[in-house]
């Protein structure tokens, strides 16, 4: 017992069974993202004697926020990578590289994919999204090869980086755009718009087309005033009432068919596919018909699955956006309300704030933000709060925002991993 | 798949209140989602029509034909639906009605209903009555099938100005009535705010997908829009004067000169008007297509359709 | 049997108790939703600045000042704190005061 560590039981037929210490409660948290990050180091600042273990398979995150700025030009990748030597030395988060495969929610069990098992007593999950392969006709994984989503950070997003730097001036960037809801409402304008900043300083010939199956999307005015502004004719937008829902996609000859039949053809395509919750979701049976998972609002504990929390972009939580900035509220919410339930208190009040930056350009930021609340029982805006940044503003309001933008960046990593440099 | 496109498109829907002087002949969209945020004088004015638009007269007023029984069936709740009925009783859940579970655009949400039949010469379901009660007038669209679609389904898209159920009625041929309902929660989300606009020199072009050619037997699958504002008459303008209701209240589709739909549209349904439907043509023929204002403005478009 | 009157000795006699005063259960909840963009506690410094250990009376009328929209140049906050009640932001205010300045 000594030899694997504190918690860490040796089951028959040696199955390493991680527990917590007996006379402590313990806490499995399933994704070291926005969410699940942010629910460990939190349950360890709220109640220290608890005993937290994350799941996470990657060494080193790779936040999707930033990867925009990182498409455009404007920012390394390596400074997207976070770790969780802060959360483990700091705040004594138990951290195990591995990925869970199931869920056996009576038994209080995980099973992870390298074969060992943790008993938990509360279960929070985090997965983030998986995507649909499929739901978009000739949209699957090898398409991905071809035309990539960049929808998670990492290969894909130096794919797609890759064949830009590779396209020839003239060619044509199409990024196709999801139905709602899907992650990042406002991320696919945000990567037209620093895809476009590229191409006009590197291949000012080119276009940029953005086939919409909406008709509006979030913060639209400030894009279109943003892009009109930078990008003139470079970025165009087909929404849903304009044919630009797409209906196929051919990664061959990289085409995309709309409803209505026209076809267009890309230099450099990027298809943001339909979405659902990260797969272990559905093995726990805490997802519905829609896909994602249907929580309480007060608590964000499964509706199907007592014990079981789940928090970030695969909950249904709207109004809240799919945001890491959302997805890092969660994960405090969540936290205190384990940590009351454990002690046997009342829940405390909910509150969860979201902001989201979107750069336009460089000096060109735009926000929109945004205060929750329960009320009868439904989670809602709080009234009177909120709302997007004004349009028509004067160019330094878009510059202060642009800043912050980098400014939010840095501290929610330092609110979610801490800010040790890679090592 | 042939496709056609019956003129270049070029409305625009772009919020950018100051962006260009095309704005002259623009109107706001009537939309059921509220768009509060103070930080944007922009969006205040569109509150302020939302207000005394859709959602202020579901506030303001009784919402005509809710009753207040909970307990009790979809369509007992609903007064037109009752009067359709005219008495009879529906078979409940025999009408799929495919709407997503919580919505964050109430303007646009996107419905599929389906019933099983073999839609044969005498075996169809001859009508479908959808109905939003919520609403502040319930009724949404009505369907005429014949035979010739094949198959009773259809798509298209619906405003809805809060949470509600969506009720579906259905009359086989043999008047059999049916029935089948399905909650959808419409949330606020100031994410997805916007200002709508419209350029009225777009409106009642159309845009038509049909197949060029089926298999005898196959079913085919048509596509209809045509852009139009829908506008609801329950919002004001800018200077507070009531913005007069103009919709497209009727579209046909034909198979040589035979109904393959017909369909009813009322104020609930989304601007640009959407519908998707099967079709089983009987043989080679010309496919059209027609559209009407209620202005009494009309437009129609055909298409040829070869079967073997 | 002595009725001993707790009650009188438990707190503090000089401050006036408000029966709507923010606890502090409630004051770290809501600050827990500025650490997206202040940091862990308030306590994290860029462009933006840190807020931990500053004077309570400095974070309480900037607080309120946003809300009322009194602050020119102001981006997201004043979007922000018309989400909360004044006594909220001003339990905030002397939550992030009581914390260590780094
Ligand atoms: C291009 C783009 C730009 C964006 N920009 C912004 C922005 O500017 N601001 C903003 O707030 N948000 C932004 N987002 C959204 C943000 O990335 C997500 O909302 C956020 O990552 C959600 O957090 P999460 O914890 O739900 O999921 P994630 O952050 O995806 O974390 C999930 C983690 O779980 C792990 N995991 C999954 N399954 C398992 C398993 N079975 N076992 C163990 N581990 C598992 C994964 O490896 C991953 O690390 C952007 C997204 C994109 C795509």
């Amino acid at each position: 017992m000594g030899l694997l560590g504190a918690g860490t039981l040796l089951a028959a037929g040696g199955l390493r069974v991680y527990a917590g210490r007996p006379s402590h409660a313990h806490v499995a948290v399933v994704g070291g993202g926005f969410g699940g990050a942010t629910a460990a180091k939190y349950l360890k600042i709220l109640k220290p004697d608890l005993d937290v273990t994350l799941i996470e398979p990657n060494r080193r995150y790779y936040t999707c926020p930033f990867t925009n700025l990182y498409l455009g030009g404007l920012r390394d990748f390596e400074s997207l990578g976070h770790d969780y030597r802060e959360l483990q030395e700091d705040y004594g988060v138990r951290v195990v590289p591995d990925f869970a495969e199931d869920v056996d929610v009576d038994g209080r069990r995980l099973k992870l994919a390298e074969g060992s098992e943790i008993a938990w007593d509360r279960l929070i999950l985090s997965p983030g999204i998986d995507f649909r392969w499929g739901a978009l006709e000739g949209y699957d994984e090898a398409a991905a090869e071809k035309a990539p989503h960049a929808w998670k950070a990492g290969p894909q997003t130096h794919l797609l980086r890759r064949q830009l730097e590779e396209m020839e001036d003239g060619g044509t960037f199409v990024l196709v755009a999801p139905e709602n809801p899907f992650r990042c409402p406002p991320g696919p304008y945000e990567r037209v718009s620093l895809i476009a900043h590229y191409l006009k300083r590197n291949k000012p010939r080119s276009k940029v087309l953005l086939l919409d199956s909406k008709d509006n999307f979030s913060k639209q005015g400030l894009f279109m005033e943003g892009w009109e502004e930078h990008y003139g004719e470079m970025v165009e937008w087909v929404g849903l009432s304009n044919d630009g829902r797409v209906i196929r996609v051919d990664p061959d000859r990289l085409e995309v068919e709309t409803e209505f039949g026209t076809i267009h053809r890309a230099s450099v395509l990027n298809v943001v596919p339909p979405q659902k919750a990260g797969l272990i979701a559905h093995r726990a049976g805490v997802t519905d018909e829609s896909g994602w998972v249907p929580v309480d609002p007060n608590t964000f504990q499964s509706r199907k699955a007592p014990g079981v929390y789940v928090i970030g972009d695969a909950t249904e939580a709207a109004p809240m956006p799919k945001s890491g900035f959302v997805a890092n509220n969660h994960g405090k919410v969540t936290a205190a309300a384990v940590v009351a339930d454990l002690e046997e208190r009342a829940v405390p009040k909910p509150t969860w704030a979201n902001t989201c930056y979107s750069v336009i350009a460089p000096e060109w930021g735009i926000t929109v933000a945004n205060v929750y609340e329960v009320h009868d029982g439904e989670l809602r805006e709080v009234p009177g709060s909120g709302g997007v940044s004004p349009s028509g503003a004067p160019a330094d309001f878009r510059r202060n925002e642009a800043r912050y933008a980098e400014a939010w960046y840095a501290a929610i990593s330092q609110d979610v991993w801490g800010t040790r440099p890679p090592g | 798949m042939e496709s056609r496109v019956s003129a270049e498109v070029s409305f625009s829907v772009e919020a950018g209140l100051n962006m260009n002087n095309k704005n002259d002949k623009k109107q706001r969209l009537p939309t059921p989602v509220p768009e509060s945020g103070p930080a944007n004088p922009g969006r205040r004015r569109a509150l302020r029509l939302l207000v005394a638009g859709l959602a202020g007269a579901a506030l303001t007023g009784r919402t005509p034909g809710l009753a207040n029984n909970r307990g009790s069936a979809a369509w007992e709740r609903i007064e037109p639906a009752r009067e359709r009925l005219n008495g009879a009783t529906p078979k409940d859940g025999a009408i799929k009605l495919d709407l997503p579970g919580v919505t964050q655009d109430g303007s646009a949400v996107p419905l599929t209903v389906e019933i099983d039949s073999p839609m044969s010469e005498d075996d169809f379901i001859e009508a479908v009555y959808l109905y939003a009660g919520g609403n502040p007038t319930p009724e949404l669209l009505d369907v005429y099938l014949t035979p010739l679609v094949g198959r009773a389904r259809f798509s298209t898209r619906i405003r809805l100005n809060k949470s509600q159920s969506v009720l579906a009625l259905a009359r086989t041929n043999r008047g059999e009535w049916l029935a089948g309902d399905r909650e959808v929660r419409v949330t606020v989300s100031g994410c997805l705010s916007r200002d709508d606009t419209y350029d009225f020199d777009a409106v009642m072009r159309t845009r038509v997908r049909v197949p060029e050619r089926l298999e005898p037997g196959q079913i085919g699958e048509v596509r209809t829009l045509i852009d139009h504002p829908m506008e609801t008459g329950l919002r004001e303008d800018g200077e507070g004067q009531p913005i007069p209701e103009r919709i497209i209240n009727e579209f046909r589709a034909e198979f040589n000169g035979k109904s393959v739909l017909k369909a009813r549209l009322y104020r609930a349904i989304s601007a640009n008007p959407y519908l998707r439907f099967p079709i089983a043509p009987n043989g080679s023929g010309e496919a059209t297509f027609h559209w009407t204002e209620d202005t009494g403005e009309s437009v129609s478009e055909s298409f040829r359709m070869e079967t073997g | 049997m002595v009725v001993v009157p707790v009650l009188l000795w438990s707190g503090d006699a000089s401050e006036p108790v408000d029966e709507n005063a923010v606890g502090a259960e409630r004051a770290e909840a809501v600050a827990r939703t500025c650490a997206a963009c202040h940091g862990t506690k308030g306590g994290f410094e860029t462009d933006i600045p840190s807020l931990a250990g500053k004077p309570e009376a400095v974070l309480e009328a900037q607080l309120l000042a946003f809300k009322r929209d009194e602050m020119p140049g102001a981006t997201v906050m004043p979007r922000l704190t018309r989400g909360y009640e004044d006594d909220e932001l001003r339990a905030v205010a002397r939550y992030f005061a009581s914390l260590e300045a780094n």
